[in-house]
């Protein structure tokens, strides 16, 4: 080979490379218009890559067939529906270009999005600014609608979960000592703060706070040393599933350490047991939705069944909260268009449960803030590499 | 004590891994003097052939390490050959450049193979020794897995040691090193020793990769080289780029920092600790500690 083969020939299989990449990227939920008209186009904004991508997927999944059934139902008033998938990477500057670039686009009517706090919290400023609906079916941190009169939500918040799950450790788990790992980010150290400071009213002794950086943080051996010498009876993560899964693991595998694990809903993925292993079975995690609970309404029967069918796995709290979300959006350019300000104003005035929209995961309506309050928290646990309904639930706390 | 004890086994694992690691950069940048950002890359395609071997193949995983190693290898004299040796006359910042490139298109190349979803060594498939204390000292235990890392950087440094200084090809890697240009006129085939460094560096990059997942417990994704590509290179300016026992001595000066500074201090700060320890040391010594100043080099 000649050195200029050589030399062109990396160039060359590289761009081989992005072009079937870029093909990929060209052929997502592009459809022909209904008869000529334009469509009408929904932004989704999650993380494809990153440590989050396996919540993107769900995500993507669950905003697909949503698009699909209402596009097989004729669309929305004979437009079709189309959505533009955009990958944040669960990183603050991506998301900000993805908010750039999604606001920018006037065909685009509405965001469905972000997924991680801190995302959501970095793009609000930008949706805010040039006016497009910020409709999150996964950001949990307080401040994500505070102040934001675009941003809206269909989950509870983390003041909710961490109280939720401080009580839920000290009455029904019957823990008194805990260490806490948490996330250096918006989501993380939210809820961790608000796991301390009702752990601190019900008597749970809070023994160390450990933070740890995503994706940097790599080995928890170090801090797991440290933790195990105060002996805690519980260890609580705040944050996401992949780390949570290094820390069970190698507290349980390696240090033999035989604690109760919790975690929110950052850990409600499967890929928590796909790299914990057995070191999962167990583990106690809070979540807005959960399927299997014996009392399933219809509609979340329905769509555990259409999921599966469509997707060829088991829908999670994702798919379903962003199917709602895509479910919802739609119900309001039914009713006012695709106007991006008229969106807002439908969303606004959402603020009661007859105005509200009934879902999969339940009934979504909104306060002034664009904080929905109208769903519990749910508590499973894994069992047999799956996330089940925990034997007690703690429905009742507000 | 037993804590102690605990952060000390953990320290030797994490630096005997970035001695490995650091020993590819600092093998390649003492022959071509070209910091090899692409070596994380190396490092994590290694991992995720051993991974495939184990997971996929059900290979036993010895010989997982034996594949990633011999891949590893063909990928390192692969990347010399297209992406580096055209340009090897030209300044060190285009291949410096270049190495970031080839870093970013290998972490893409990645990611097209196997996706972005973070993966781990299924426990199941891996010999049982891995996970159970092979011995105990003050209530601290030292597991399978990271007496296996100990064992096998020692035993991999050992003949890179004795390949460097006993054989022919090592002896050509020491001319090279010290001059290109009057080793080319001697008769020594200089293309030919930069690619077995390349190959060595990545084979050891491989070892690393398969070694700190399983002490992990996962991490196995297409961006996981970055850090400890990192801080591998911190260990290697720290002992003296281009010096084979420096690199040794800053991988495990690193681990021992970070170990026990975040085990006692701040365990989030633990990086910033480690390179605490490298901008205080080339601050008095710039050459590092085993290195030579550039003037005597030459």
């Amino acid at each position: 080979m000649s050195i200029a083969a050589r030399v062109f020939l990396f160039p060359a299989l590289l761009l081989v490379g992005a072009l079937v990449a870029g093909c990929g990227q060209e052929a997502k939920e592009k459809k022909p218009a209904g008869q000529g008209q334009t469509p009408i186009r929904i932004a989704v904004a999650c993380p494809m890559t990153g440590s989050g991508a396996a919540f993107g997927e769900m995500i993507q999944a669950g905003a697909k067939l949503k698009a699909r059934e209402v596009n097989a139902a004729g669309g929305i008033a004979g437009r079709k529906l189309e959505l533009v998938v955009e990958d944040d990477r669960g990183d603050t500057s991506e998301a900000t270009n993805v908010a750039r670039k999604i606001a920018s686009d006037k065909s685009i009517c509405l965001v469905v999005g972000h997924f991680n706090s801190t995302c959501s919290n970095a793009a609000k400023d930008t949706y805010n600014r040039v006016g497009i609906v910020q409709f999150s079916p996964g950001s949990t941190n307080v401040d994500v609608c505070r102040g934001s009169p675009w941003t809206f939500r269909n989950l509870y918040r983390d003041d909710y979960q961490g109280t939720f799950q401080a009580r839920y450790a000290r009455n029904v788990l019957k823990l008194s000592k805990v260490a806490v790992f948490y996330d250096n980010d918006d989501y993380g150290k939210g809820l961790m703060q608000s796991f301390c400071e009702e752990a601190a009213k019900v008597g749970l002794e809070v023994v160390a706070r450990e933070a740890y950086i995503r994706e940097r943080t790599q080995d928890f051996k170090t801090p797991l040393i440290k933790v195990k010498a105060l002996a805690p009876d519980g260890v609580f993560v705040s944050g996401l599933y992949n780390e949570a899964a290094l820390i069970i693991k190698t507290a349980r595998q390696d240090l033999g350490m035989n604690v109760v694990f919790m975690g929110g809903d950052g850990l409600a993925n499967d890929t928590l047991v796909k790299i914990a292993g057995a070191a999962a079975e167990g583990t106690y995690i809070t979540t807005p939705f959960l399927f299997n609970t014996g009392q399933d309404s219809p509609e979340a029967k329905e769509f555990f069944a259409k999921f599966k069918q469509a997707a060829g796995r088991d829908p999670d709290t994702w798919a379903a909260l962003t199917y709602d979300a895509v479910g919802m959006a739609v119900g309001a350019i039914r009713a006012v268009g695709d106007d991006r300000a008229r969106i807002k104003e439908w969303f606004a005035a959402s603020t009661a449960p007859e105005k509200g929209y009934r879902g999969v995961t339940g009934l979504t309506y909104f306060d002034r803030e664009g904080d929905c309050y109208s769903k519990p928290a749910y508590v499973a646990r894994v069992k047999n590499g799956q996330f089940l309904p925990a034997e007690k639930q703690l429905l009742d706390i507000k | 004590m037993s804590e102690f004890v605990g952060h000390f086994f953990n320290a030797l694992t994490l630096g005997a891994i970035y001695a490995l690691i650091a020993v590819g950069y600092t093998m390649v940048y003492g022959v071509i003097k070209l910091i090899n950002f692409a070596h994380g890359e190396i490092y994590m395609f290694g991992t995720f052939l051993g991974l495939m071997a184990v997971a996929g193949l059900g290979w036993h995983l010895g010989f997982a390490i034996i594949l990633a190693m011999a891949g590893c290898a063909a990928l390192g004299a692969a990347i010399d050959a297209v992406a580096y040796r055209p340009i090897r006359g030209s300044s060190r910042l285009a291949a410096l450049i270049t190495a970031i490139g080839v870093s970013l298109s290998l972490q893409t190349v990645a990611q097209l193979i196997w996706g972005a979803n973070p993966r781990a060594f299924p426990t199941e498939g891996l010999p049982a020794f891995l996970l159970r204390p092979v011995l105990s000292v003050a209530g601290a235990e030292l597991l399978g897995k990271e007496l296996l890392v100990w064992v096998a950087a020692l035993l991999v440094m050992l003949l890179l040691h004795l390949l460097v200084a006993y054989t022919r090809i090592g002896k050509a890697m020491r001319a090279c090193a010290e001059d290109k240009v009057t080793a080319a006129l001697m008769g020594i085939p200089v293309n030919r020793v930069i690619a077995v460094t390349f190959m060595i560096g990545s084979a050891m990059a491989a070892v690393a990769g398969v070694l700190y997942s399983l002490k992990a417990g996962g991490n196995i994704s297409f961006r996981m080289g970055y850090y400890p590509g990192v801080i591998a290179f911190a260990a290697a300016v720290l002992g003296g780029i281009g010096n084979l026992k420096g690199a040794v001595l800053g991988g495990l000066l690193i681990g021992f920092t970070q170990a026990l500074c975040g085990g006692y201090l701040a365990s989030q700060y633990d990086f910033a600790f480690a390179f605490g320890l490298m901008i205080v040391v080339i601050l008095f010594r710039p050459w590092g500690l085993l290195g030579r100043p550039e003037s005597a080099r030459a």
